[in-house]
């Protein structure tokens, strides 16, 4: 990975980590990242770890969320405004930001680098976030199985209008209340021109318009080495004056580098869930991870049907027990991470482990005809483990015959997508923005994007659509818990548990940990 | 001679195509669909899938995903990653990685199985050759992966004798543990062949002539035992090292090292077919050459099997 000898010339560990080398001041950290090495960095074609990881120090978004508050805050953002029906947004610039190429930071780069986001041709990762604009069908017509899809004539969406230097305005398909905070996704960060003319050119030189720029080259599969840019303006910028992101593909070999003390900061992966806090005691720290793991109930399956047979499999659950067995979890009380503005405790009437009324309502539902089949990841070490867990809960306490079946995650899916799974199957989600709305719109609503279960359910669809229509923030809430109400009474997804997770840091840095965004390594505060 | 390279050239031709036909149908069957292991939980929009399945010929059937692989490796356009990396870049950077690391495993590997074996065999029942079968024993039954998270542990974090992955010290410093580790893994049971081969040629009726001539012991010892002994293990020796491009796949991945073997864990576990066939394509050629120079080298130690 990391083949560059100019990188790194002291790299001798001792002990604190401390082996950045660049000199550029004493509040440097070198972030372990477990993964394959980046190829590139651009935002608005990566939508997950370690991609916008990295992006987050090189880029600045419109508005963030405050780690103390939870609330949407501006960032690159001076106003994010919706109409009277939240259709369409208008989006006001602060003034005097650039590029870190010295080029001024204006409305036209957002609406350009969208628009060239939103072209299905270019087969950039975040394009599916603009199908709500109006206009995006446009740029996105169907393409027959097999051909290659086609640049458009068109070449703009119709809802993006640009309506001064800093001011642009987003129209969308329908209603959506919540788009303001998607606006915090980084995956929507501004291109400059010169990128975005020839994005290809720029794979391995970004330009950003973040608190961090590259420093010197960076080649492939070596360090990603970032420097404080002088030029940002913006709020929110880290206390590290350099920051070096190191890929370790393999997570125990990354957990081993921190402790011989060559890197400041490392996920503790599974396998050390049980030891991390003796072979680092004063070094690490826990948080939520944003998001929440279930069951999946089979809809196209006729024996999954009755709700009240899904409510027996839930309460047959013991979640504190499962908890424990994960490791670092919580037993989830109802369909949202508990780090979100509209959780409920205890929303779940049927997630308390009651063995005796579980068999009732097994009864009632008339039974459960066959072997119940649970589904699990071959890839994941504790796919197996989880999976008789569960099983086993649900022989003993409501005498069905279990079998299990392992198969590698993304057939799974395939199998799940095209409906031809047999029996449960786990699946896990978390939120792109943080609004309760992007836990129910994509997992219950009809042809959700991430519907696992296949459930469908109108009178969902509808309240789904007033709380899109509510302009008040807090009524939309309270709207969008109906929502979590009715589909914890149809139950299409047995809510699991709520997982932490835990990370190594070193002795000269001490991690931010918020409540609502969770561990950041790259807002650490030095000693 | 130069016919006994052409046949064999010639010969590999078609066994080329049956092991990459073979390795490009063994990752085609593989279920589950390359994209959505890429993608995640994540869902990714029709167009955008639809795109990539173009540029990765991935709605193509079997057989001409197979020749299109086979085309771009022919013609030198290797193309990128489902994760974007240029993969002629990827091989600039990674065949040094690999050679760097199974030389060097190797050099420890035959030092020492070449100096206990021969020792072993001429001081049979000795210290050195107990020790030596216990050795074999112990070490044989080690788990690789065992051996060298332990080995990373013991030296690389608690001792901080040597880097715990990585490459940035360069050569040797990064390569040293894990090459030491596969050295010391794979020396035993060169050194029970080694052992084993002297002690045959040691009593065969060629050095008992030898020594009824009234030849020296020095010229017995380098002109008969040794060049018969070596016959075997120039064998395996041979077979070694050509199958450790394959084998390196751990020991790369649990020591961060950016070579062939671990590029090759990630095309398997994001079903990159045409990538799994590119790499199996230079093992195999590498594993043909290597083999061709063993026999080659078997005609030099022994004028009975020369081709002439």
């Amino acid at each position: 990975m990391t083949l560059s000898l100019a990188l790194v010339l002291s790299s001798c560990g001792d002990g604190n980590g401390d082996g950045s080398g660049s000199g550029t001041g004493a509040k440097s950290e070198i972030i372990a990242i477990a993964a394959d090495p980046l190829e590139y960095i651009n935002p608005l074609n990566d939508n997950g770890s370690p991609g916008i990881q990295v992006a987050m120090a090189m880029f600045s978004p419109l508005v963030t969320t405050d780690p103390n508050t939870g609330k949407t805050v501006n960032v690159m953002a001076e106003s994010v405004t919706p109409d009277k029906t939240s259709q369409t947004w208008t989006v006001k610039l602060k003034a005097g930001n650039t590029f870190q190429n010295g080029q001024p930071l204006t409305a036209k780069d957002y609406v350009d680098s969208w628009n060239l986001t939103a072209q299905g041709s270019n087969a950039w990762k975040n394009n599916g976030f603009f199908s709500k604009v109006d206009g995006y069908d446009e740029l996105n017509p169907p393409t027959p199985d097999g051909a290659t899809p086609k640049p458009t004539a068109v070449k703009a969406m119709s809802g993006l209008k640009l309506i001064d230097d800093l001011t642009f305005s987003v129209k969308l398909k329908v209603p959506f209340s919540q788009f303001g905070l998607t606006l915090q996704y980084l995956g929507l960060a501004p291109l400059p021109e010169e990128v975005r003319k020839n994005p290809d050119a720029y794979k391995r030189k970004p330009i950003g318009n973040g608190a961090y720029k590259l420093d010197g080259e960076w080649n492939a599969g070596e360090d990603i080495k970032l420097v404080k840019w002088d030029g940002y303006k913006g709020p929110n910028a880290p206390e590290a004056d350099s920051i070096t992101y190191r890929f370790i593909p393999n997570a125990d070999t990354a957990y081993n580098e921190f402790l011989a003390g060559t890197v400041d900061f490392v996920d503790v992966p599974p396998t050390k869930i049980k030891t991390f806090k003796t072979d680092a005691p004063d070094g690490w720290v826990t948080g939520v991870s944003s998001g929440a793991n279930y069951l999946v109930m089979p809809a196209w399956d006729q024996r999954f049907k009755n709700p009240k047979l899904r409510h027996a499999f839930s309460m047959a659950i013991d979640r504190k027990a499962f908890a424990d067995l994960v490791g670092l979890a919580t037993p989830a009380s109802g369909l949202i991470a508990p780090d979100m503005n509209g959780y409920r405790e205890g929303a779940c009437k049927y997630c308390s482990f009651d063995a005796a009324k579980a068999k009732q309502l097994l009864q009632e539902a008339g039974g459960f005809s066959g072997p119940l089949n649970i589904n699990y990841n071959t890839s994941s070490a504790t796919g197996q483990i989880f999976a008789e867990a569960i099983g086993n809960m649900l022989r003993q306490n409501l005498g069905l015959e279990v079998k299990y079946t392992g198969k590698q995650g993304s057939e799974i899916g395939e199998l799940a997508d095209t409906r031809k799974l047999d029996g449960l199957r786990f699946s896990g989600w978390g939120h792109d923005y943080p609004s309760i709305e992007d836990y129910l719109t994509p997992m219950f609503k009809s042809n959700g994007d991430a519907n696992f279960s296949g459930y469908s359910n109108p009178a969902l669809d509808k309240v789904l659509a007033q709380g899109d229509a509510e302009p008040d923030p807090e009524k939309a809430i309270a709207i969008y818990q109906q929502a979590e109400d009715i589909a914890l009474e149809d139950m299409p997804l047995i809510p699991l548990y709520t997982k932490s997770n835990a990370y190594l840091h070193s002795a000269k840095i001490e991690p931010r940990v918020s409540k609502y965004v969770g561990v950041s390594a790259l807002y650490a505060t030095f000693k | 001679m130069i016919r006994f390279v052409a046949r064999r050239v010639l010969a590999a031709i078609p066994i080329g195509l049956i092991v990459t036909l073979g390795v490009f149908a063994l990752v085609f069957a593989m279920p589950g669909d390359p994209l959505r292991e890429l993608a995640g939980d994540k869902p990714i929009p029709a167009a955008v899938l639809a795109a990539k399945r173009a540029q990765y010929h991935l709605d193509d059937p079997f057989i001409v995903q197979y020749l299109l692989s086979m085309k771009d490796i022919l013609t030198g356009n290797f193309g990128t990653t489902f994760a974007g990396a240029d993969i002629a870049d990827q091989l600039r950077l990674r065949i040094p990685v690999t050679l760097k690391l199974t030389l060097l495993a190797n050099a420890f590997q035959w030092t020492l199985g070449l100096f206990f074996g021969i020792y072993a065999g001429f001081k049979r029942n000795g210290l050195v050759d107990k020790s030596l079968l216990l050795a074999t024993l112990v070490l044989l039954a080690v788990p690789g992966l065992v051996a060298y998270f332990a080995a990373q542990y013991l030296f690389g974090v608690e001792l901080k004798w040597f880097p715990v992955s990585g490459v940035l010290e360069g050569f040797p410093r990064s390569y040293l543990l894990p090459a030491l580790v596969i050295g010391l893994l794979g020396f035993a049971g060169l050194a029970r062949l080694m052992r084993t081969s002297i002690v045959e040629t040691v009593n065969a009726d060629f050095v008992k002539t030898a020594r009824a001539k009234g030849l020296g012991e020095q010229r017995v010892l380098w002109r008969h035992i040794l060049p018969n002994a070596l016959l075997p293990v120039v064998t395996f020796i041979g077979i070694d090292l050509a199958g450790m491009f394959g084998g390196a796949i751990i020991t790369e991945s649990i020591f961060n090292l950016p070579g062939l073997g671990q590029f090759m864990f990630q095309a398997i576990k994001l079903k990159e077919g045409g990538v799994v066939v590119l790499l199996s394509t230079l093992a195999f050629v590498s594993f043909i050459l290597i083999n061709l120079a063993v026999d080659i080298l078997y005609g030099v130690l022994d004028p009975r099997v020369r081709h002439v």
